[in-house]
């Protein structure tokens, strides 16, 4: 159970499911580790059931209708549509044995990264930034127009220069704990950071800490010897 | 087709409460491929899954957003257990997801290898913990306090949830500053008792 949860808001937003994938990515990689925010979302997932159930239902095949119309005012008279035949007829072409065909799932929450990372966490080609910091794009498994999505490695006890944010920041740990002025962190944290936030996060001395960053901007960094930094720190693309 | 129709009617009679025994038809669609059974939550779910598509502003692609959406209904019925949600829950999820997926495919490049809608909004498939025993008592509850929240709450809700839209559209919307707004979800999502603790705005 991790102790940095996403707000209540985020969650709202993202079990009504207009967050953003990149944003997603992060919440749906917390909710793996998070029992507390397992129960949320599948709540607010009944908000959604409770609500699709009471909305006034539209008429069906009736696309000639005025665009603005929000909702057609009628229940709609069982036999008058022939949708569900359509619908059959569909499902049957398609072929029956597509059921059986599905690759098997995963059972329970999990990290959704684990069926996309080409190796282990350890084992990935990680980029060195810096002596003590390693970077792994993940732009090409998730490209979201404007966003910028990684993971970072940060060597134990290696301190990453202070730095801002022109958008905001979503960090999650997968791996070790960081620490920074507001806290400690552990893997499963969800940690929101906006522009004003100025921040070195520490990781812990006896591991590495791995991390999931979604950026809606480019880092900069702001302490006085590591401007130089920005050009290798900067996400390309 | 009128006696099939007849025959899933009748079935309802074993229903808790007052509408159709949802677990029931689902279990017969997934064991027996019951068409009878499919067609009464069809004829539910549909009209009211078109609903959402034109509500969230998907007017060309809300036939579309159905057929997917039934689809998916048909092939993994087998999965649903009413342990852990509610059909209508269940249905809810479905939606949402076939809808992130037709606008995730409008925009996506062939070459890219992209996760999952599926992986990203993980549909509750089984639980072992004990809570999810009072998974229908929650939503039983839920369903009641939404019916007494007052109007400016449930609007906000619908605008922001169930429609879609940000907060600050739904602000501007209703002519309401947006901390007036976020007081309204705050308020109602802790009657709704899906709000636990405070947090920043």
């Amino acid at each position: 159970m991790s102790a940095h949860h996403p707000d209540d808001f985020t969650l709202l937003d993202y079990s009504a499911g207009s967050l953003d994938v990149a944003q997603a990515l992060a919440v749906s990689v917390h909710i793996a580790y998070c029992r507390h925010c397992q129960e949320q979302f599948k709540k607010l997932n009944a908000l959604g059931g409770i609500l699709l159930s009471e909305a006034q239902p539209a008429s069906l095949g009736a696309e000639s209708q005025a665009d603005d119309e929000r909702v057609a005012p009628r229940e709609p008279q069982a036999g008058t549509d022939d949708g569900f035949e359509a619908l059959m007829q569909r499902i049957q072409s398609s072929g029956e044995q597509q059921r059986a065909d599905e690759a098997p799932r995963e059972r329970g929450f999990h990290n959704p990264l684990n069926r996309y990372l080409p190796a282990s966490l350890d084992e990935l080609a990680w980029k060195q930034q810096t002596r003590e910091i390693a970077k792994f794009d993940l732009n090409k498994i998730i490209n979201v127009p404007g966003a910028r999505v990684a993971l970072q490695k940060i060597k134990a006890g290696a301190k990453v220069p202070t730095h801002t944010h022109r958008g905001n920041e979503l960090t999650v740990v997968l791996k070790g704990s960081f620490s920074d002025e507001l806290g400690v962190y552990h893997a499963g944290d969800y940690i929101a950071r906006d522009p004003s936030h100025h921040h070195s996060p520490t990781a812990m001395q006896n591991e590495d800490c791995i991390c999931l960053t979604v950026l809606d901007a480019p880092m900069r960094f702001t302490g006085p010897f590591m401007r130089w930094l920005n050009p290798l720190m900067a996400w390309k693309g | 087709m009128l006696r099939t129709k007849a025959k899933a009617m009748s079935e309802q009679g074993t229903a808790k409460g007052d509408g159709p025994d949802w677990a029931k038809l689902l279990s017969k669609v997934a064991n027996e491929g019951d068409t009878a059974a499919f067609r009464t939550v069809y004829d539910y779910f549909a009209p009211r899954i078109k609903a959402y598509a034109i509500n969230q502003g998907m007017h060309q692609q809300a036939e579309e957003l159905v057929q997917e959406v039934m689809t998916s209904v048909w092939r993994n019925a087998d999965k649903y257990r009413d342990s852990l949600a509610s059909a209508s829950t269940w249905i809810f999820t479905i939606t949402r997801n076939q809808r992130i997926d037709l606008l995730r495919k409008k925009s996506r490049s062939k070459a890219e290898i992209t996760v999952d809608t599926e992986e990203l909004w993980q549909i509750p498939t089984e639980d072992t913990t004990i809570r999810s025993i009072q998974a229908g008592s929650t939503e039983k509850k839920m369903k009641e306090s939404i019916g007494e929240l007052p109007e400016e709450q449930m609007i906000a809700v619908r605008k922001v949830y169930y429609e879609g839209k940000t907060h600050q559209e739904v602000a501007e919307e209703l002519n309401v500053p947006l901390g007036t707004l976020k007081g309204r979800l705050r308020l109602s999502m802790k009657k709704l008792r899906v709000m636990l603790e405070a947090t920043d705005l």
